[in-house]
């Protein structure tokens, strides 16, 4: 059955004790593993009749969890503000397998379309490949400067494969999109959005923003990015999120969307397989969805969620999308209606 | 009566003009005790690192590593067995132990931008009936000399963001800070080029004797203040190259660094450097609302930087022992985390820094509980916080000035120095 954007309705509003960080999904299941602000991963089975997080056990992380990635069955892999990636036993909730990934602050993981390979990016500004089975570090790169042109340290929150898992993206504070060979990490195009970061000079003298989300389309030429427009009063999360889709091979801004809806942070972005639609959910206070039409550049629908949501998972037939976020995570369904009954020929 | 200018030079020449000049290490004979001359003597200096907007205690100087409220940071050992802070601030855990005091206990239980920042630039809640001078005023009376050369309370404040210039109260314009908010160089205080030296210093001359004649006969302290400050005109002017970091070689310049905030932090050693007695730098602007992780990570790096430069290059001009550097701002920020990862405005358990003179070095006063909610142990306010200052300076904090007939003691009524962070 197909999905319909217009027919979003939430079905789940599971509050949680701590913010929900990163998440992925076990396959064929309502069972997702997030990562949070308690420094652990824990699991939940949104289905379940009072559904309740577990928390997995064994000497974890030592600060927020702010990646996770389903390698394979019952193999769960996270990455940490402490810098470690961590291997799982998913039955046994514990560790089996630690590394020192990063120098700093890791802020994503993904993971390959194969599962063999898992991409981290953290604020050292490096991007680091790792066997998904080994834990064998592949292969590092970086293009993205440690420090912004106004003197403070630059932050690489986002990172995406693509379909076909040829290519591999990472996007920076500033704006600096790289784009990379994944097999060899040859950097194969850069793109910039610089609409994305906001620095004040004169009131408040910092910065807010950068890219936090980034995608490929399924054909893997067009790249979204995502995070929040130019903000007057950079105290707050008070500009529109911001969503720009770059035909990276030729170097063409296709569409850059500033939500009238909602202000807030893009803190994920997920294209249909079909390529129809775009996918952007984050928030500010609260939470948002929005469905682009990414031929048009047009939301397609867009609505409120109960909380600020950090990443998303959708289920196979991407017409439900769970949310994970701030103290919540929701799970909202948008399937297309099943087309009426033929009804009996009219009586002549 | 025909007035000669020239007469008023020759007279300045003799005696203001040869006052303005004079050496900032003689003798202060206007004071009123030994003590106080003493005081001056030891040459005492303040710089004040105002952290506008309002800090996060959690991620600076009273981390909570693992609890709900902790946020993301780690935890560091500092040098000082024992303490630890945020691992945003590496430079400064290195250099706890030799240098920096803690207070972790200030509950100034005012969380608005404006009434906190009152609270913490005068050490007391805002009091209707009477104008109470800053941090800043007090210093500059109670360290100045009538007889500098250099201005004795400047205060630097860029960003517009909460912009306060500072007040002198009722301890009048003599007092007032030499503000800089447009540019780190003082404006209007060069000569205009129209205005040669010698018709400048005419006219000071004419100004002065004016108003000595209009003064005569009228009792006011206002009155004198405001002819202090013009007396002061000629020093201050010449004070200008002191805010030109072009002076300082390349090395040190590379030392600081690019940011604004380290630049002035340069000038500020200039100046205190110079002899003058308070310096205020405010790096505005924390108001960490939303992104309150990521706003520290960008700020604390430049507090980190500037501040260790600041104390290193303090203590290699032997100028450590003799000044005292502070580092608070108008409060600090919620235990909560909200919904855009930011922390909201609080005043109940927050942190405040002294290095420097009179200070015990890794000293740790006060404790918050454990999620930082409030105060668990220490619990100080404004006002002992201030009398901590002006003890550490050397400055009796029971003094008190006189308003009309109303006494003013320096800080606020009841407070107690904080002994356990004076060296």
């Amino acid at each position: 059955m197909p999905s319909d954007p217009t027919k979003l309705q939430k079905t789940k509003d599971i509050g949680i004790p701590s913010i929900a960080m990163c998440v992925a999904r076990v396959p064929n299941s309502g069972r997702l593993i997030f990562g949070s602000s308690d420094f652990k991963l824990h699991e939940i089975d949104v289905f379940a009749e009072k559904p309740q997080p577990t928390p997995f056990g064994g000497e974890g992380h030592q600060s927020y969890v702010t990646g996770v990635v389903l390698p394979a069955p019952n193999v769960a892999v996270s990455g940490s503000y402490d810098g470690q990636l961590i291997w799982w036993d998913v039955e046994k909730r514990e560790p089996t397998r630690k590394v020192k990934a990063h120098e700093l602050w890791i802020r994503r993981l993904v993971i390959s379309p194969d599962g063999k390979t898992i991409a981290s990016v953290a604020d050292d500004m490096q991007c680091k490949l790792w066997n998904a089975e080994t834990g064998e570090m592949l292969r590092q790169f970086s293009d993205h400067k440690p420090i912004t042109p106004h003197d403070f340290p630059s932050m690489l929150h986002a990172v995406a494969f693509s379909p076909d898992g040829k290519f591999l993206a990472t996007g920076d504070k500033v704006g600096h999109v790289a784009i990379w060979e994944a097999t060899s990490g040859s950097k194969v195009a850069t793109v910039e959005a610089p609409g994305l970061y906001t620095w004040d000079p004169r009131q408040r003298r910092h910065s807010i923003g950068g890219i936090r989300a980034l995608a490929f389309s399924p054909d893997s030429k067009w790249i979204a990015v995502g995070g929040i427009g130019q903000i007057g009063n950079i105290d707050h999360l008070d500009a529109p999120a911001r969503i720009e889709i770059f035909d990276w091979q030729k170097g063409e801004r296709k569409h850059e969307l500033n939500n009238d809806k909602f202000k807030a942070l893009v803190e994920d972005l997920v294209f249909d397989p079909s390529g129809k639609w775009l996918l952007s959910s984050g928030g500010a206070g609260d939470g948002f969805v929005t469905f682009t039409d990414v031929e048009t550049g047009k939301p397609i629908h867009q609505d409120k969620l109960p909380m600020h949501v950090h990443q998303l998972a959708l289920n196979e037939s991407y017409d439900t999308v769970f949310a994970v976020g701030h103290h919540k995570i929701a799970v909202c369904e948008f399937k297309a209606t099943e087309p009426p009954a033929a009804s009996e020929p009219a009586k002549p | 009566m025909t007035l000669s200018r020239r007469g008023f030079l020759n007279a300045a020449a003799l005696g203001t003009a040869g006052t303005f000049a004079s050496d900032m290490t003689r003798l202060d004979l206007l004071r009123q005790t030994s003590w106080a001359d003493e005081v001056k003597k030891q040459g005492k200096r303040v710089i004040l690192l105002w952290l506008a907007g309002g800090a996060s205690q959690f991620e600076t100087f009273d981390p909570k590593p693992g609890r709900p409220t902790g946020g993301p940071y780690r935890a560091i050992p500092t040098s000082a067995t024992g303490v630890h802070i945020s691992e945003l601030l590496p430079k400064m855990a290195a250099r706890i132990q030799q240098t920096t005091a803690i207070i972790r206990s200030l509950n100034t239980k005012n969380a608005d931008h404006g009434g906190g920042a009152t609270i913490m630039e005068t050490g007391r809640i805002k009091d209707p009936g009477i104008e109470y001078p800053d941090l800043g005023a007090i210093c500059a009376k109670e360290l100045g000399r009538l007889d500098s050369a250099v201005p004795d309370y400047v205060s630097m404040y860029t960003s517009t963001e909460g912009r306060r210039k500072g007040t002198s109260g009722f301890l009048g314009s003599r007092y007032a800070p030499m503000f800089l908010s447009e540019s780190m160089q003082p404006e209007n205080i060069r000569r205009l080029e129209s205005i040669s030296d010698i018709d400048h210093q005419d006219r000071l001359a004419l100004r002065d004797l004016l108003a000595k004649k209009f003064t005569q006969n009228r009792h006011s302290d206002s009155l004198g203040s405001h002819t202090q400050a013009y007396q002061r005109v000629r020093g201050l002017m010449a004070s200008e190259k002191l805010f030109d970091i072009e002076q300082e070689s390349t090395e040190i310049r590379a030392k600081y660094g690019p940011t604004q905030f380290a630049q002035q932090c340069l000038i500020a050693r200039r100046l205190v450097e110079a002899g003058v007695p308070f310096v205020k730098v405010a790096r505005a602007w924390w108001d960490s609302h939303g992104e309150n992780f990521e706003t520290h990570r960008e700020l604390c790096a430049d507090l980190d930087h500037s501040m260790s430069v600041l104390l290193d290059d303090l203590r290699d001009r032997g100028l450590l022992e003799h000044t005292l550097i502070l580092t608070f701002g108008e409060f600090g920020r919620t235990p909560n985390i909200n919904a855009s990862l930011g922390r909201d405005h609080f005043a109940a358990a927050w942190s405040a820094t002294l290095s420097g003179c009179g200070v015990r070095g890794g000293a740790c006063f006060g404790k918050t509980d454990e999620d930082g909610h409030k105060v668990a142990d220490g619990e100080v306010g404004a006002g002992d916080l201030f009398a901590t200052i002006f003890t550490a300076l050397g400055i009796d904090p029971n003094k008190e000035y006189h308003v009309g007939a109303r006494p003013v003691p320096l800080s606020d009524f009841g407070a107690k120095p904080i002994k356990d962070v004076l060296a």
